[in-house]
């Protein structure tokens, strides 16, 4: 079977420009809400997925869906680190076991109004099981047993407050920020201090969260299932891979609510706009669909031939849809995460697979709004088609 | 003179790409009304907070609770009428994903502080009565119609873990009807005592505490007055107290949202770019077709004018059109939106303001698309279009 | 009205084309008598499309002057030539020129908009048109329902029905078969004798210039000859009614 040139199609698009140029810029932003959603979604689950590690085991009161909502006494904290088996030792023979204190305290954004930025209290172990993942951009790590804190490279430029050198006070004691770290992940939105100190100057004399390295090997599962029922201290345990990605559920479905929603809506639309694009190139055309077929092309090849100019078009929208979004990658934003109800920034990843999905995307548009008015350019009678012209 | 007449036949007359254009029209005005009432329900708690209302609340953390002994220091306060604690409950009911708001509330004063509140079903007497009785939201019932008057209705406890691990069982007294936004109606209320009594009992491992105070103010009495006096009294500790206005504390949980209304906002700007260009594509493919058309009403002596008037007039009659048909879509689908997303967006409705915005961009809309067509068919002139056809 | 009714005097008209300067009227001077019927000849590129154009005020002459009906065309506005079209010209196509998605009564019926008859008598003169070129009981019909002949006489109509001082006809039976193209030059011929209008058709066929009154023949933009025609036969018969 015999396909009229392509050059033809591309002919066609180009004679009537502004029609061309009109649909593929709307196929664009179609396609460009959709993929810039999904870089937005990327960038935040990215946070998460990507830095949680399955070694480092995070120990939680049962029935706690995250730190903000657990809690261990200091006592039974300490039992947990001290006597359990499955955890590894450091260099200086100690378990590589960490308690720590979270709680998001109300600061001020660089635009105004208030949010939650999460804090941290910390024991020194908690660097060593972090390790190499945690670096310091500038000044030094805080001392412990002082109000000291350090805070997360993220926060700044959004938290009022929150610079090297400046002072936190947090309910009635100052804390001296000496510090700003870099963290690939979640971590890199919080502030950072001392324990004990945080403990008391926020009047909350426990631990939220025990965090572990596990020797190689461990179970998690069955350590989980082994301190359910610990009559000292009842705790569940997770990898820190899998707490975090339990972390994302109510924002990432939101986006992905949207992302869907507003692709779908747009995309209608933007069908709507590209059958009427070939509707018009159709019309136009009539005498040359007439010809073609008078000449013994198959009302088939017609037909493939009109989605092919179809495709094309979406084809380039979906290029300029991608052209529109580019520049998004990296931009920084920030919002309240629902499931800790804090305060996490991000920024929009613009990925290949979201730009190849774009595409296709913008090439199905196309090929939905061309099918109608190529089903019609193919049925058409030559005789009819040139005593009309 | 202007043919009007020719205006619905030229509809008419391409009555796929008119309905094609239309619908693309609808479905932007469908998704703009969506978007603005998402932004304006999210604003909705500001708008419609009472000034006779002040919150306490932490200075520190809205996770930090503050003694129970503030209260009669907070009532001792001029101006204060009474107060009512609010400690967030956080139960789980049956599973995470059916998350909604429960507040353990002092139960005498709960009604008091919010007239808003209305029984529309068992009675607040029996609220009183129970021990263990609750309150729930009209939507709240509406989405577990396991969930009526005189049911139990278990709660797993997160934050307040009973000490066995099984489920607190609230006896439900009564559905509420709030008709205000700054109380939306998927919450549960239940007894604050009930709480403090199983934490003094020892059957509930927590912090006791209350997460914050609603103060009811004396009619006439100052505001910021009142604020300063509750901040100064606990100034220096053991917990310093924020107190703001109602408005003020309902802000910040807009302001908590970040980037997203700008997220919705700069959405909302593509799909009206994207629809704007769609609809001047028709107008630019209505105007080429019409080119012999436009010359012919020009040789017959119609003025310049009439050409341009035909054209735009279509592509009013147009966006009209998709602009009532986009609201009315949004105005019948808003309750089942109101259904999806209670708890996300409490509040969503499609106002009367929403509603007009919406038809003043259709109709702007239109006009800009009509705007380069209807000045190149007045310039045309009939030879031209002649020699075009030929 | 003076009675000649159209006066051109040393018109030139230039179009550009690929760069390229066309004289298409080169000095024309000619007058035309109201109330006769001429048929404009001579071979493609003759500028006669463009003398029926500046004529009808579609267009206007670079130099020289030209009256209609007393009226100087080249000292008129776009929205006064828009009047003079509406007041003084019915316009007959070659290709019919009637809107689509009108019927023929509402084709007819649309200059009509332009006077300041009512809705009523809007109707009755539009009826009464279309009854005069014999297409009455296909009034509801549109363009797309009626044959070629049929179309050029709602054209007819069309061109009638405001009682205009000129009808032009740019090749009104180009596109028709022998027997329709017939019908129309009768119409065109009633519409000289009977309603005394000045007509004036360009044709390149000379049975159609047979049946008027005078003869143009331009060539490279010049007269030729302005001749009558002794042999003008008259209209046939009084209603077109083959098809």
């Amino acid at each position: 079977m015999k396909l009229p040139p392509l050059r033809y199609n591309f002919r066609s698009l180009l004679v009537r420009r502004a029609t061309t140029i009109l649909t593929v810029i709307s196929i664009g932003a179609t396609v460009a809400v959709l993929a810039g959603i999904q870089s937005l979604q990327k960038g935040f689950l990215s946070l998460f997925d990507e830095s949680g590690r399955e070694g480092v085991a995070v120990f939680l009161r049962p029935g706690a869906g995250s730190e903000g909502e657990s809690a261990f006494t200091r006592d039974r904290a300490d039992i947990l680190m001290k006597t359990l088996p499955e955890i590894a030792s450091g260099p200086d023979g100690l378990p590589l076991a960490s308690g720590e204190l979270f709680l998001a305290v109300r600061m001020p954004k660089v635009d105004g109004g208030e949010t939650n930025v999460p804090i941290r209290g910390v024991q020194t172990k908690s660097f060593d099981i972090t390790g190499d993942l945690l670096t310091l951009e500038s000044g030094r790590r805080f001392e412990a047993g002082t109000d000291e804190i350090i805070v997360g490279r993220k926060l700044l430029g959004r938290i009022l407050g929150a610079a090297q050198d400046d002072v936190i006070v947090l309910n009635t004691t100052p804390f001296r920020v000496v510090g700003v770290f870099d963290y690939d992940g979640p971590f890199n939105s919080e502030i950072w201090g001392d324990a004990d100190r945080l403990q008391e100057a926020l009047k909350r004399r426990i631990y939220s969260r025990v965090i572990a390295t596990l020797k190689p090997g461990v179970d998690i599962a069955a350590l989980s299932a082994r301190l359910e029922n610990h009559k000292e201290v009842p705790a569940k345990v997770l990898s820190e891979k899998e707490y975090l990605s339990t972390q994302t559920g109510f924002l990432s479905g939101i986006l992905n609510v949207l992302a869907y929603v507003l692709g779908g809506v747009m995309g209608i639309a933007a069908i709507f706009t590209g059958t009427n694009t070939m509707l018009a190139a159709l019309s136009s055309r009539t005498k040359e669909i007439g010809i073609l077929l008078a000449l013994g092309f198959r009302p088939w090849s017609v037909f493939l031939s009109f989605l092919m100019e179809a495709m094309l078009l979406g084809l380039i929208g979906g290029a300029v849809g991608c052209l529109l979004v580019l520049p998004l990658s990296g931009i920084e934003t920030g919002t309240t995460n629902f499931d800790t109800f804090t305060e996490i920034a991000f920024a929009f990843q613009v990925t290949p697979t979201i730009l190849g999905n774009a595409v296709l995307f913008a090439m199905l548009l196309g090929i939905i709004g061309g099918s109608w008015p190529a089903y019609r350019a193919a049925r058409m009678r030559p005789s009819a088609v040139i005593r009309r012209g | 003179m202007i043919p009007w007449k020719l205006v619905p036949r030229y509809l008419r007359a391409h009555p796929l790409r008119s309905f094609l254009t239309l619908g693309s029209l609808t479905v932007a005005v469908f998704l703009l009304c969506f978007l603005y009432s998402v932004v304006t329900a999210l604003n909705a708690g500001v708008a419609s907070s009472s000034s006779s209302r002040v919150i306490v609340q932490s200075a520190v953390s809205l996770y930090v609770n503050l003694p129970l002994s503030y209260q009669p220091k907070i009532e001792a306060v001029e101006g204060v009428v009474e107060t009512c604690k609010w400690q967030w409950f956080g139960g789980i009911y049956q599973d995470r994903s059916n998350f909604f708001a429960q507040f353990a509330v002092d139960h005498e004063t709960l009604l008091t502080t919010y007239p808003e509140i209305e029984m529309i079903e068992g009675s607040d007497e029996e609220f009183q009565r129970l021990r263990t009785g609750c309150i729930i939201g009209k939507n709240l019932a509406q989405r577990f119609p396991e969930l009526g008057v005189g049911k139990t209705l278990p709660l797993l406890g997160a934050i307040f873990p009973r000490a066995g691990g099984e489920a607190w069982e609230f006896q439900i007294a009564g559905i509420y009807e709030s008709n205000s936004a700054n109380v939306d109606n998927n919450t549960m209320f239940f007894h604050f005592d009930y709480l403090e009594e199983s934490m003094d009992t020892g059957t509930v491992i927590a912090d006791p505490g209350v997460g914050l105070f609603v103060v009811r103010l004396e009619e006439g009495t100052k505001t910021e007055d009142v604020q300063r006096s509750i901040d100064n009294e606990f100034s220096a500790g053991p917990q310093r107290v924020q107190t703001t206005t109602e408005a003020e504390f309902q802000r910040q949980f807009v302001t908590m949202l970040g980037s997203v209304p700008t997220l919705m906002g700069s959405i909302g700007g593509a799909v009206l770019f994207a629809i704007l260009l769609a609809v001047i594509n028709t107008m630019m493919m209505a105007a080429r077709e019409r080119t012999q058309d436009f010359g012919i009403l020009k040789a017959l002596g119609f003025q310049d004018r009439a050409a341009a008037c035909l054209l735009v007039a279509e592509a009013l009659l147009l966006s009209v059109a998709g602009g009532i048909l986009g609201v009315g879509i949004a105005k019948v689908t808003a309750p089942i939106f109101q259904q999806v997303m209670g708890t996300t967006v409490p509040g969503y409705d499609v106002t009367s303001h929403t509603a007009t915005v919406a038809l003043i961009i259709a109709i702007g809309v239109g006009a800009i698309a009509s705007l380069v067509p209807a000045w190149q068919a007045a310039r045309l002139r009939p030879i031209q279009a002649f020699r075009a056809e030929g | 009205m003076s009675d000649s009714s159209i006066v051109l005097d040393g018109v030139i008209k230039t179009y550009r084309k690929g760069g390229e300067e066309l004289r298409v009227l080169d000095r024309l001077s000619l007058e035309m008598q109201s109330g006769s019927f001429y048929a404009l000849m001579g071979p493609s590129g003759s500028g006669k499309t463009t003398l029926l154009n500046l004529v009808g005020g579609l267009d206007q002459p670079d130099s020289g002057t030209l009256h209609v009906a007393g009226l100087d065309i080249s000292s008129l506005s776009n929205a006064e030539l828009a009047s003079f079209r509406a007041d003084h010209i019915g316009f007959i196509f070659q290709g019919f020129n009637l809107l689509k998605p009108l019927t023929a009564l509402e084709n007819v019926e649309l200059p009509l908009l332009l006077t300041p008859l009512s809705r009523k008598e809007r109707r009755e003169h539009a009826r009464h048109a279309l009854d005069l070129v014999g297409l009455a009981d296909r009034a509801k019909h549109r363009p797309g329902q009626l044959s070629g002949g049929q179309e050029q006489r709602v054209a007819i109509a069309r061109a009638l029905a405001v009682d205009p001082t000129v009808i032009l006809a740019d090749e009104p039976t180009g596109d028709l078969d022998r027997d329709s193209a017939d019908a129309v030059l009768d119409l065109m011929a009633r519409l000289h004798e009977e309603f005394e209008k000045t007509v004036l058709m360009v044709t390149h066929d000379a049975v159609a210039a047979e049946r008027a009154k005078k003869i143009i023949n331009l060539d490279k933009g010049r007269l030729v000859s302005n001749l009558d025609n002794p042999g003008a036969k008259a209209a046939n018969s009084p209603s077109g009614g083959t098809t």
